[in-house]
């Protein structure tokens, strides 16, 4: 967490939280880590049950607390481990999306992927990719809680 | 004073006063005058008697399908008056299991657009001590002579870009239905926005919402928002802070308007209530517009049949992402 906290200097490294739903894009990680592939340490995963789970609420809440990016990534549509959770997650996060950049977000602040739980080299790619992404933007202003700096620099 | 529509009023009251003496309904909600002239507030008439202070004015803008939820907990049998939103008002509330069909009994009033006291003021210039609508004019009546204007300049925001003035869903129909409507430039604004830079909009959306005092009146007026308990009372996990800063602000404008999504009918009752004048229409407009776009035109509240794009899926969605 410090690193996302020095954002001045200019070795600043972005916290990216990536919100996986548990069937495929979790274990595309997880085989991402097996196959010893390496991807930026600055993606912290959070474990869903599928990405129609995904509450705006947590992504919303992710970047108060620190994220400077989040992706949600879940099963290929038709890929369902609940058989239409991710239909149902591509229209939310789609409506999401457009109202998160309607209210004046970066757009590339937060995406949505579908990553199977055989695509480990997409997984670590998506994560380099978003991280790089991130990274150019700089850190989230925008929507960061304005007393979540102080209280973990002081501890 | 505005000039009380006697024929109109004395309809609507012959007809719900003998559905109260009947026993059809125990309670009718309609409005009466308010503190002032220029305003109708909500009124719940139990007996014959509480209808003289009955009222159908130009301004009588108040959603009253809203107060059906907790009123149908103390009565078994309610009636309302509903204008084109109040109907598609209960449309929502019927969808989300709130209310039941048969224990209310719908009268239905065509509404020719309600007036903005702000507006009205503004055109006066002086003292404004009453008004008089003739053929789509309005006479305002000042401390020194009268001035004419047109009525659609002096419509509250909601009504502007109404394209439901006639009630969707009624038991019985009042007075015969206003003309078609259209309206070209309801998401204008939205538009205008979009084409604004991320930075513009930031800096617009910012400056708006901090004037939030997070009263949460638009929560209060809203039809949508009808659940038990809403996010920013939960304590626990506590997802609405409640420090004055610019992220909480954002949450929860953004999530109170989500949770609209594919659900708001756009009857403009939480911009109007909201006391400090932040657009909260503009935020709904977008995502009736985004959803209209990618999911097919859906208009909430118009059929209470139809299900509510967000609740649904086509299996070749398109998505506001990249899908490769």
């Amino acid at each position: 967490m410090s690193a996302a906290l020095n954002e001045t200097s200019a070795d600043w490294e972005p916290l990216v939280v990536a919100f996986c739903c548990n069937w495929c894009s979790y274990a595309g990680g997880d085989l991402a880590g097996t196959s010893r592939m390496s991807y930026p340490a600055n993606v912290k995963v959070i474990r869903v049950p599928c990405c129609g789970r995904m509450n705006p609420m947590f992504v919303l809440r992710a970047f108060q607390r620190g994220a400077d990016g989040v992706l949600v990534a879940g099963c290929h549509p038709g890929d369902c481990h609940y058989s239409t959770g991710n239909y149902h997650g591509r229209r939310r996060l789609s409506a999401f999306k457009r109202l998160f950049e309607f209210a004046g977000f970066e757009p590339e602040r937060f995406e949505v992927r579908w990553i199977s739980s055989s695509e480990g080299d997409k997984f670590a790619e998506e994560m380099e990719t978003m991280t790089a992404k991130i990274k150019a933007l700089g850190p989230n202003r925008k929507m960061r809680d304005a007393r979540w700096q102080s209280v973990t620099q002081s501890k | 004073m505005a000039e009380r529509n006697t024929e109109q009023i004395e309809k609507i009251r012959d007809v719900v006063a003998q559905d109260l003496l009947s026993g059809r309904i125990d309670l009718l909600l309609g409005w009466e005058k308010g503190h002032y002239w220029w305003q109708s507030r909500p009124l719940f008439a139990r007996s014959k008697k509480d209808l003289d202070k009955l009222v159908w004015d130009p301004f009588c803008a108040v959603n009253l399908s809203r107060y059906l939820p907790d009123e149908l907990k103390i009565h078994s049998k309610v009636g309302v008056l509903v204008k084109g939103c109040d109907a598609r008002a209960f449309n929502r509330l019927l969808q989300d299991h709130m209310v039941q069909r048969d224990r209310v009994v719908l009268y239905g009033l065509p509404c020719p657009g309600m007036l903005d006291y702000s507006r009205l003021a503004e055109e006066a210039g002086g003292n404004l001590v009453g008004l008089v609508e003739q053929n789509g004019r309005v006479i305002l009546k000042t401390d020194s002579g009268e001035k004419e204007a047109e009525r659609k300049d002096l419509l509250i925001e909601k009504c502007r870009d109404c394209l439901y003035p006639n009630p969707v869903v009624y038991d019985q129909m009042l007075f015969s239905p206003q003309g078609e409507k259209s309206a070209p430039e309801r998401f204008k604004v939205v538009e205008e926005l979009e084409n604004l830079s991320a930075e513009e909009r930031f800096a617009y959306w910012e400056k708006e919402l901090s004037r939030c005092l997070r009263c949460y009146a638009c929560r209060q007026a809203c039809p949508y928002c009808s659940c038990r308990e809403c996010f920013v009372e939960q304590e626990n996990p506590r997802w609405q802070g409640r420090a004055y800063q610019t992220s909480e602000n954002f949450m929860f404008h953004l999530v109170r308007a989500y949770h609209g999504a594919g659900r708001c009918i756009d009857c403009g009752e939480c911009e109007r209530a909201c006391p400090v004048g932040i657009p909260l229409q503009e935020l709904n407009r977008k995502l009736i517009k985004d959803i209209n776009e990618l999911y097919g035109d859906y208009e909430a509240g118009l059929d209470a049949e139809l299900e509510p794009p967000l609740l649904t899926y086509r299996p070749d969605d398109p998505a506001a992402f990249s899908e490769k």
